[in-house]
């Protein structure tokens, strides 16, 4: 069999597996504080015995997109937005440290001061637990006070954890859950007093819909390309067997 | 088949959802007391096709990995307990709680329920009722000759009797209650809410003391649906339901491609 037919096919595939890629981006043109993720395609030689002549190509993820969303005014005082780079600090189910731009925070029957995806938001000492029946505001460092109200000195409750990956010199990277962990760091990331929030917004995903739409066309007319490579290739091999068909 | 359709079905799904919120806030923009909702997204979780690292021939490692995205759902909706604003009519058993606090009503079933809604009445035994005849808990009866009713913001509710030369009268008072996490609780309909273990057991207390809001009479208060705000939700649900169409039609061309061509 003519082994472009599977060079052909594995670009088809690729080019599939691409368009999932931006699918899932559009997918979560609206969710709060999401990142795009990019995607590329790489020439990837076949090693072996022979020399290296074939070249699949390889889709993967090469990073994901950092840049800041637009902030949506909601009025909502437990809404929070990372001005600028800078992540908030949650908990995962499995207890570690993880990170996330999405601040739509709200409280729970226990106290506990959680995300909008449920996940525990991490202040000085572990998940923030806040003190029953009372308003709170957050401040532009993370700090939670209690709106005492009738020109009281505002409580300070705690501090949500914001965390700085470029002053740390770390890139960032989207685990399986969706959430964001420094990339070759032992540890979690140490609190940093420069990143500030900003109340009552939410940061909107960052996907730009232009570009992800775009990006699908042209890998849909690629895919296509690679298609009709594997017909050509059909084409090829039915005129060599007719040639050699004898009588 | 192709992953990025149903990638891109659920992103549909969820703007369906997204939408069908946006038209019942819409719906109820003049509801006294009524409290928007919000369709909460959040992504689906990773599959990874390669990890980062993995050995690819003898000496060669791949730099990245691929992880596809399976989408996006709705995990929840939240109510937004944010104050409506505050309009101030001539009905003395109008009341609207300004700040945190619901009234608590006892339903036919006997179950309590709470409400922001304070659009009251009387009913034909005397008792102060909502307007679905749900009285108030505990509950308060207006004898019937009462000339003038005044309630405080405290709640108390006073009385003038004819022939008792005005003297106020005190007969109960309207008591307010908190949760913890107000968007816990559960709306039944009616613009009533029943405790859930997500809004916490409810916290009792007296109008404009610890916490609680003044419970203003004469007032009511009004929706707090930002008609503005949902309008521009609308196009941007719209929109982007629309470009999840698309990709769900160019993964449909892909396939239909491949089934011509070969």
């Amino acid at each position: 069999m003519d082994k472009a037919l599977f060079i052909a096919m594995t670009g088809a595939k690729h080019n599939m597996m691409a368009q999932t890629a931006r699918s899932n981006n559009l997918a979560n043109v609206n969710t709060t504080g999401f990142r795009a993720d990019f995607e590329q395609a790489r020439a990837m030689p076949v090693f072996g015995e022979h020399h290296p002549s074939r070249v699949y190509a390889l889709t993967e993820r090469p990073a994901t997109d950092i840049q800041s969303g637009s902030f949506d005014h909601t009025g909502n005082p437990l809404d929070i937005a990372v001005q600028g780079e800078g992540w908030i600090a949650v908990q995962t189910p499995n207890g570690e440290e993880a990170y996330t731009r999405r601040g739509d925070l709200n409280i729970d029957p226990t106290g506990m001061l959680r995300t909008g995806n449920g996940l525990p938001v991490i202040g000085n000492g572990g998940p923030i637990v806040l003190p029953q029946g009372q308003h709170f505001q957050i401040g532009r460092d993370g700090s939670i006070s209690v709106n005492a109200g009738g020109g009281a000195v505002a409580e300070l409750v705690d501090q949500v954890k914001l965390v700085s990956a470029q002053a740390m010199g770390v890139t960032m990277e989207k685990g399986l859950d969706g959430l964001m962990r420094p990339r070759d760091f032992e540890g979690d990331l140490p609190a940093d007093p420069i990143v500030t929030v900003e109340s009552g917004v939410t940061e909107t995903s960052n996907v730009n819909a232009v570009n992800e739409l775009t990006t699908l066309l042209a890998l849909s007319r690629q895919y296509e390309m690679n298609v009709k490579m594997m017909k050509t290739i059909d084409e090829n091999g039915a005129s060599a067997g007719s040639i050699l068909r004898m009588s | 088949m192709h992953p990025a359709l149903w990638t891109g079905k659920t992103g549909l799904q969820a703007m369906d959802v997204k939408m069908s919120t946006i038209s019942n806030n819409l719906a109820n923009v003049n509801t006294v007391g009524f409290k928007r909702n919000r369709a909460v997204f959040e992504d689906l979780l990773y599959q990874a096709q390669k990890m980062p690292g993995a050995q690819n021939g003898d000496d060669t490692q791949l730099p990245t990995g691929l992880q596809l995205g399976t989408g996006v759902r709705v995990t929840a909706t939240q109510r937004q307990f944010t104050d409506g604003g505050l309009e101030v009519t001539s009905q003395p058993l109008d009341m609207a709680v300004n700040g945190r606090g619901f009234f608590r009503l006892l339903m036919p079933d006997g179950e309590i329920s709470y409400t922001r809604n304070g659009q009251f009445h009387l009913d034909s035994e005397g008792r102060i009722v909502n307007s679905n005849g749900f009285p108030l808990e505990p509950e308060i009866v207006v004898p019937d000759n009462t000339n003038s009713i005044t309630i405080g913001r405290d709640g108390t509710v006073t009385v003038t009797e004819a022939g008792q030369n005005n003297d106020a009268q005190e007969i109960g008072q309207v008591e307010l209650v908190d949760f913890i996490n107000p968007a816990g609780l559960l709306a039944m309909g009616n613009n009533v809410y029943a405790e859930t273990a997500g809004s916490g057991a409810p916290l009792d207390g007296v109008g404009g003391e610890g916490g609680f809001g003044a419970v203003e009479q004469s007032m009511l208060e009004l929706s707090n649906v930002s008609a503005v705000e949902e309008l521009v939700d609308m196009i941007t649900t719209q929109r982007a339901y629309e470009m999840n169409t698309k990709v769900v039609s160019a993964a449909d061309e892909m396939l239909r491609n491949l089934n011509q061509t070969l």
